[in-house]
């Protein structure tokens, strides 16, 4: 890359939400719903003295991209980790539901997810845990009527009840800095000892759930340089790419074929969960 | 009349090596016999320097030092730039040596302020790097050098690369004043023909031993670009407005922090809109920091010497001999004493960071649980007294009217006016005062007096202290850009105003730099992926700071 181009490169992880999502849709049509103006704070972080933030760090907006109506919902990094709560994950839910009324009624919209999140906000526990479980059950509803689209862009990454989430959506699209995982590598190594997972091991880390990796084995669809116009068109792709069909996780019995192949005594290295991860053939051998 | 005998250092030298003969083929030492020889050639009460850089550390030599008898060899009088590593310390608990003369203390700065509280270590002077090696040719002439290299061949001649450093100025007080000098090298040749290059000459070392493992190098000057905040990038971009642009700054060097790094990365962007590449931060003493990397490449740096190199770095120095000193091989030459000399006589402006400050703009990273030492910031960040060139940013600091009136070097301080864990930069006393009295120092450890200090620059403004008409005004400057810290809330509205009007204090609005515009999208990188990116992949950063 020569240096004009590394100048006028902007980064995509570098933005907060709300810059986030404006960059992705079609210049005027951004209209927030539930803006910070709404004051929906969080009820329980403020018992806890913590300072809440007045859209509880989630901007839902419609708008278009390339003229299809879209429904984005992006986690703000910045606050609290981009762990979602209560009001925040509520605020994805309903944006997600009234996404699949309108599906259902011949009106579609298409969703887009920036999740950038360690998963539920421990703060809220249960409440958090409650708007995930809801979440999941909306975007598996909509993929019949439209594709879901999933961005995991900086290194927060997306862990815990938002990876599944993550794993839900149709189009998934990561760079190669983003991590994906059930747990981080710290409640890793606390459950399974340094010698299992160390989570000060950098390489290793990523050579296991940073996005290159997840692109090899298939969880992710498309990596991209963080680059924010990059992942607008990649965005813009996967919204026109249409429904997904049949959904890539219904495949239960391709998944089931994939852990029967994972050694489980045998320490995680990135180069044979890459072939363990390999989609078999129709022919039966590994492709 | 009885003659004197005018050789007794060569014979007690020769003396020495002859005890350790029968370990050494010509100056190759077994390595298994280290201990052995060292015992030799050592005698309580000598002078030693355990080569203890920046970064490269001769570490096998000194963990051999650390492992011999006390009842045999104690009482040594170490003498360091810097104290790096757990074993430089382990020679003082284990009673093998007493005193202690150093420069930087780096990561073992908690440790060396208690052992210096309890008495363990009687410390001779915390100096600044070149003070040190000048005392090594006066009144700290050394008996034994323990020195790194990362080849040597059978005749003792060293390549030390890019982690040359001090070696050059170690090796030389005792190579020519009857010391003995001892090399560990990661490797050992036949033939000077298998060394890249020489760095040291072989008539200078007198016995090299092959390391058990290649010596121990820190990267301590990779800032990742994930971590600069804001309110760093809004100090920056008054620093580049403020002082840089104000005064013509061409020659200059940084310190280590994330503020410096901010500028570093807002030269290709906000330099850039501001029409300044060219004009200003030509020319550096500085170590390779990766966070150079995009100036460099955008035409803003013309050279770079090092005092040290950094990890990660070697490649894209040596793919840049235009910009960094490299010998005929390739690779990086670093030298700090000529770089000290450097930044003390030939650049325009330190600009640096500290942990505490007083209220007449003394200042000092020793605080009562941390002795890091100075490094070269006392040096690099005062003014050169000594110098008689000018140059225009030395010159536009120079009082008008009168005929004799010289320059200035810039000293500037570069503050968030509280530091982690809310506790405020600005403070009545320097904790330094109390560490002199509880460890028995001569001098305060002060690390840039005040009367030195040209520039104070705080997220709130910037006070243009080389101005001040008197050591009074001087304070008031300090306390109007001290925020809301104690010494902030004592400055007086009306003196304020006053010292604005009289463009001695300007706010950010005065530079024109809005809080608004100060986000991380300046950054011409944000991440360390980024600077590999910049570099054409020739960087390549250790894995502790990879992430991807």
């Amino acid at each position: 890359m020569d240096t004009a181009t590394l100048i006028a490169r902007e980064s995509f992880v570098e933005r907060g939400a709300r810059e986030r999502v404006a960059g992705l849709l079609d210049a005027g049509t951004m209209r927030e719903l539930l803006d910070p103006f709404e004051r929906l704070r969080s009820p329980w972080l403020a018992e806890q003295d913590i300072v809440t933030q007045a859209d509880d760090g989630v901007v839902i907006a419609r708008g278009a991209i390339a003229g299809t109506a879209v429904v984005c919902c992006a986690v703000e990094p910045a606050f609290q980790g981009g762990a979602i709560g209560e009001v925040g994950g509520a605020k994805i839910a309903g944006a997600l539901e009234l996404a699949l009324e309108d599906a259902e009624a011949g009106r579609p919209v298409v969703p887009v997810l920036l999740l950038e999140t360690g998963g539920v906000r421990l703060q809220e526990a249960n409440c958090g845990l409650a708007a995930i479980a809801e979440i999941h059950a909306a975007i598996a509803a909509l993929r019949a009527h439209v594709p879901v689209v999933g961005v995991v862009a900086g290194p927060v990454g997306c862990f815990g009840g938002m990876s599944i989430a993550a794993g839900l959506c149709s189009q998934l699209i990561a760079t190669r800095e983003a991590r994906l995982g059930l747990n981080g590598p710290q409640v890793i190594e606390q459950e399974a000892g340094v010698d299992e997972f160390d989570s000060r091991d950098r390489p290793m880390i990523w050579s296991l759930t940073g996005g290159e990796q997840r692109r090899a084995t298939g969880l992710v669809d498309t990596l991209c340089a963080d680059d924010a116009q990059a992942i607008a068109a990649e965005v813009a792709a996967a919204v026109a790419a249409g429904p997904e069909d049949p959904a890539r996780v219904a495949d239960v019995d391709a998944a089931l074929a994939r852990l029967a192949r994972i050694d489980g005594d045998r320490r995680a290295e990135a180069e044979w969960v890459r072939d363990a991860f390999q989609t078999p053939t129709d022919d039966g051998s590994d492709s | 009349m009885t003659q004197r005998n005018w050789t007794t250092r060569r014979d007690d030298k020769r003396a020495r090596m002859a005890a350790a003969e029968a370990w050494l083929d010509g100056k190759v030492l077994e390595r298994d016999r280290v201990g052995d020889a060292l015992q030799a050639l050592i005698r309580s009460g000598d002078r030693v320097i355990a080569e203890g850089n920046n970064q490269k550390q001769a570490d096998f030599l000194s963990r051999a030092l650390a492992e011999l008898d006390p009842d045999q060899v104690h009482d040594l009088h170490m003498i360091q730039p810097s104290v790096g590593r757990p074993e430089h310390l382990a020679v003082f608990e284990k009673g093998i040596a007493k005193k202690l003369d150093f420069a930087f203390s780096g990561t073992q700065s908690h440790r060396i302020g208690q052992l210096m509280m309890d008495g363990t270590i009687e410390v001779g002077a915390i100096h600044t790097y070149i003070e040190l090696y000048a005392r090594l040719f006066v009144d700290l002439i050394p008996k034994v050098v323990l020195a790194a290299a990362f080849k040597a061949d059978r005749a003792g001649n060293l390549y030390t690369g890019p982690s040359t450093e001090d070696t050059p100025a170690l090796v030389e007080a005792a190579a020519f004043s009857g010391g003995i000098v001892i090399a560990q090298a990661n490797e050992i040749v036949d033939d000077v023909s298998q060394l890249d290059r020489v760095d040291i000459p072989g008539s200078w070392v007198d016995v090299v031993v092959e390391a058990d493992k290649p010596f121990y190098i820190e990267p301590l000057f990779t800032r990742d670009p994930r971590h600069i905040t804001p309110v760093q990038i809004f100090m920056a971009m008054m620093a580049l407005k403020g002082i840089y642009a104000e005064h013509g700054v061409t020659s200059l060097n940084h310190g280590i922090g994330f503020n410096t790094a901010a500028i570093e990365l807002l030269l290709p962007t906000y330099g850039e809109k501001l029409g300044l590449r060219g004009k200003i931060a030509t020319n550096w003493v500085l170590n390779p920091h990766p966070t150079l990397i995009p100036a460099i490449e955008s035409g803003w740096v013309e050279t770079v010497h090092c005092f040290g190199t950094e990890l990660g770095m070697e490649h894209y120095v040596a793919a840049r001999p235009d910009v960094f000193f490299t010998g005929a091989d390739g690779s990086l030459r670093s030298n700090r004493a000529f770089c000290q000399l450097a930044g003390h006589y030939a650049a325009d402006m330190f600009i640096g960071s500290t942990l505490q400050m007083d209220a007449d703009g003394n200042s000092s990273t020793v605080t009562t649980s941390r002795v890091s030492g100075f490094g070269g910031a006392p040096n690099l960040g005062c003014d050169a007294r000594g110098r008689r060139h000018a140059t225009p940013a030395w010159a536009n600091l120079a009082p008008e009217g009168d005929p004799l009136a010289r320059g200035r070097k810039l000293v500037v301080q570069m503050v968030e006016t509280f530091q982690a864990g809310l506790t405020p930069t600005f403070v009545d006393t320097l904790d330094a005062v109390a560490v002199a009295e509880k460890a028995g120092l001569d001098i305060a450890p002060v690390m840039v007096y005040g009367d030195d200090t040209t520039h104070l620059l705080t997220e709130e403004g910037l006070a243009y202290l080389y101005k001040a008409g008197s050591p009074a005004e001087r304070r008031a400057m300090i306390a109007a850009v001290a925020g809301v810290t104690p010494l902030g809330l004592s400055a007086d509205a009306t003196t304020t105003q006053r010292l604005r009007e009289e463009d001695k204090v300007r706010m950010p609005e005065d530079l024109g730099v809005s809080r608004t515009e100060a986000t991380r999208s300046q950054l011409a990188a944000s991440s360390i992926a980024d600077l590999v990116d910049w570099s054409g992949g020739l960087y390549a950063p250790p894995p502790r700071f990879r992430s991807w």
